[in-house]
């Protein structure tokens, strides 16, 4: 990703640089100088200028099949390599369809470039042929976004496109290009005022020494940890820092593998779908260290009984997450990375681990009290003990995407996770549909590590057509879809909190999956029998091509502990 | 509003005042501002924006929360991670019942 020096050069080689050249080829020259090798996309009309271009590029374009396709392709690739994605379509209806990956990418902070052609200037406003404002449609959830007015604005806008993307909290912007302005050439180039924002590096010395006071003071701390730690490159500096306090660590869903699912001092994911020993930790806990999380409802249950004893030091990139939602006793901005290395509360005292010694004993207990169970009657498939074992089998380095439900949890809750760029979930937005094209994406950034795609029959369906993708570029992608013929989670929510009043929430007339894979010539097969489970996981991981397992599973099960919405952490329900 | 908001950081509904707002002139730059504005939680009241001589625009707006746990700090932080908003601050802030 760019940094700032790096950014002002540009502006300034961009300047220097005045062959005559039409708008198209000059955003797709400023894409390659962004070091991009890779985007996704889908033509049409108002693109084309760009279109006829991209074969004289060195550019690779993945051709998903559907815009909505493209957006998370270019999630799961930003996602799985740390870089700035990129996706691309026409104006309308391909613009629209980008914009739940837009949202996706903005509620996770993934950073994405996404790139619309538009209707010619001229024609802007007049209710053309596929003309719709996608830069106010989407205002709400970008970063930042551009109208290309003029082709020698290009180049710089699209440095700065990529830059903003990618440097604090990440997250997606948008550039707007009229099919004019990629048709017109031209030979001035102009230079970008550069706007980029002036940030503290990190928390001041008098916030770091009151935090390591505060440290040093607890007798019940925890880390409570989010994205931000993968994003703020700071998993080292965590790792480094639990394992110099021994402090217990609690983790969010976007937060998982910042330290090793068997880490010692790791209790796991908490709020809605939490363990109770996490759940349990935070509400007990009297200083809470959070890190790179912003308190999200999901996370925290009720807000005003979430830790309620507990003091706050709040570490985050974003200045506006801190006090947002609870008020921090002290607050750390700037880069994670340098704060986590910074905070050393021990320095000059030696420490006195016999103060947490009894909090660390009661969390621990409680872990290893409430450990899984992975024992279910029948011969039903299990999901919790088919991802539990799939996670073990596959390689360390595999990576997990997954779709919305049930099965998320599932995966959540079950699979080894060592590193969290292993785990791609969409977790602000929580998209149905995520997992298939964002496990493409990721595997054409990853090309040498195993990905697996776990999806449910509800979810697998709202990107179906992404397995043409898998065909056409022979990406090795391995699918596991779970299929409880429902829409399990809504099915759980309606059994739990509607008196089981199930409405619209049965898949049981899903067409037969292994012939719709078989369609689109991808590998499949069907899993029915808790005693065929090895061999499918055998078999999956084994396979070269594009494969997907076909598990049929319990219609009833449900995903516990569970949070009933608006309670506490600490009344979770249970099987 | 919670109990643990209930502290110097958080008001109740209530809050208004008056914000000064210095933007970039980039395409759509009011309507990210206010739009800002009104997804977070206020109506605005009154809007004043004047161009100056370095072709940023000063605008002044007054706000009237819409409900709920209000805090015009962390309105202010969330207009300044906008790109075409280079500082935002509190210029005046009432309690509405002080009006009265
Ligand atoms: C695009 C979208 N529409 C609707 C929802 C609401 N929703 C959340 S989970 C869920 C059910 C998902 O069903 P399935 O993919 O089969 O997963 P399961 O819960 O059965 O494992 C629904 C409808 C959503 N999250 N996303
Ligand atoms: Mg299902």
């Amino acid at each position: 990703m760019t940094t700032a020096t790096q950014f002002a050069k540009q502006q300034t080689e961009i300047f220097e640089n005045r062959a005559p050249k039409s708008g198209a080829q000059l955003l797709l020259e400023a894409i390659e100088a962004q070091g991009v090798d890779l985007i996704f996309g889908y033509p049409g009309g108002a693109i084309m200028p760009v279109y006829d271009v991209l074969p004289r590029t060195s550019l690779t374009h993945i051709l998903c099949r559907h815009e909505q396709g493209c957006g998370m392709a270019a999630i799961g690739y930003a996602r799985a390599t740390g870089k700035v994605g990129t996706a691309l379509a026409t104006s309308g209806p391909g613009a629209t369809n980008l914009v739940t990956a837009i949202a996706d990418a903005y509620l996770d902070s993934v950073p994405v470039v996404f790139i619309t052609g538009q209707v010619p200037s001229d024609l802007m406003g007049t209710d053309a042929f596929q003309e719709v404002d996608i830069v106010g449609i989407t205002m709400p959830i970008v970063k930042h976004s551009y109208i290309a007015r003029d082709p020698a604005d290009i180049p710089g806008m699209v440095a700065e496109a990529y830059f903003i993307a990618g440097e604090g909290r990440p997250g997606p912007v948008l550039i707007d290009l009229p099919k004019d302005v990629a048709n017109a050439v031209t030979t001035e180039r102009h230079r970008w005022r550069p706007y980029p924002k002036v940030k503290p590096e990190m928390g001041t010395s008098e916030n770091i020494s009151r935090a390591e006071t505060l440290i040093r003071a607890a007798e019940r701390p925890l880390f409570y940890i989010g994205g931000g730690i993968a994003q703020g490159d700071g998993v080292a500096e965590l790792r480094e820092l639990v394992e110099r306090t021994e402090i217990p660590v609690v983790s969010t869903l976007k937060g998982l593998g910042s330290l090793p699912s068997d880490h010692p001092h790791y209790l796991g994911m908490l709020g809605m779908h939490g363990l109770k020993a996490a759940n349990y930790a935070v509400q007990e806990c009297d200083l809470l260290i959070v890190a790179g999380a912003r308190f999200d409802d999901r996370a925290t249950g009720k807000l005003d009984t979430f830790a309620p004893g507990a003091k706050v030091i709040h570490m985050d990139i974003d200045v506006a997450e801190i006090d947002k939602l609870r008020r921090a006793d002290v607050f750390l901005d700037g880069s994670l990375k340098k704060n986590l290395s910074a905070l050393d509360p021990f320095k000059d005292e030696p420490y006195e681990k016999a103060q947490i010694e009894p909090w660390r004993e009661l969390c621990y207990s409680r872990r290893s009290m409430y450990e899984w169970d992975y024992d279910a009657p029948g011969n039903g498939v299990y999901a919790p003990k088919l991802l539990h074992d799939l996670s073990r089998r596959a390689p360390d380095s595999a990576i997990f995407t997954c779709d919305v439900g049930q099965h998320q949890m599932w995966v959540a809750q079950h699979c080894y996770f060592d590193d969290p760029k292993d785990h791609i979930t969409s977790g602000g937005l929580g998209t149905m549909g995520f997992g298939l094209p964002a496990g493409l994406g990721a595997k054409l950034g990853a090309p040498d590590r195993t990905v697996i795609t776990v999806s449910g029959d509800g979810s697998i369906m709202m990107n179906i057509q992404e397995l043409q993708t898998l065909h056409r570029y022979g990406i090795p992608l391995k699918i596991v879809l779970l299929d409880n013929s429902a829409l399990g989670m809504v099915r759980q929510w309606q059994e739990v909190f509607f008196e089981q009043n199930y409405s619209e929430v049965n898949l049981d007339d899903n067409p037969e999956f292994s012939k719709v894979a078989e369609a689109f010539r991808v590998e499949s097969f069907v899993v029915r029998e808790r005693s065929e489970v090895d061999a499918g996981i055998d078999r999956l991981l084994a396979a070269d091509g594009p494969i997907l397992m076909h598990v049929k599973i319990d219609t009833m099960e449900n995903v516990w502990p569970l949070v009933p919405p608006g309670r506490s952490n600490a009344d979770m329900m249970e099987r | 509003m919670t109990e643990l908001q209930r502290d110097k950081t958080f008001e109740s509904s209530g809050v208004s005042g008056t914000l000064k707002v210095v933007l970039h002139d980039v395409s759509g730059t009011l309507l990210r501002t206010l739009g800002t504005i009104e997804r977070r939680g206020y109506d605005y009241r009154d809007v004043h924006c004047t161009q100056r001589v370095d072709g940023d625009f000063d605008l002044l707006v007054r706000i009237e929360d819409i409900g709920g746990p209000r805090n015009l700090d962390i309105l202010c932080k969330q207009l300044e991670r906008l790109y075409n908003v280079v500082s935002a601050e509190k210029v005046g802030r009432r309690k509405r019942a002080e009006r009265a």
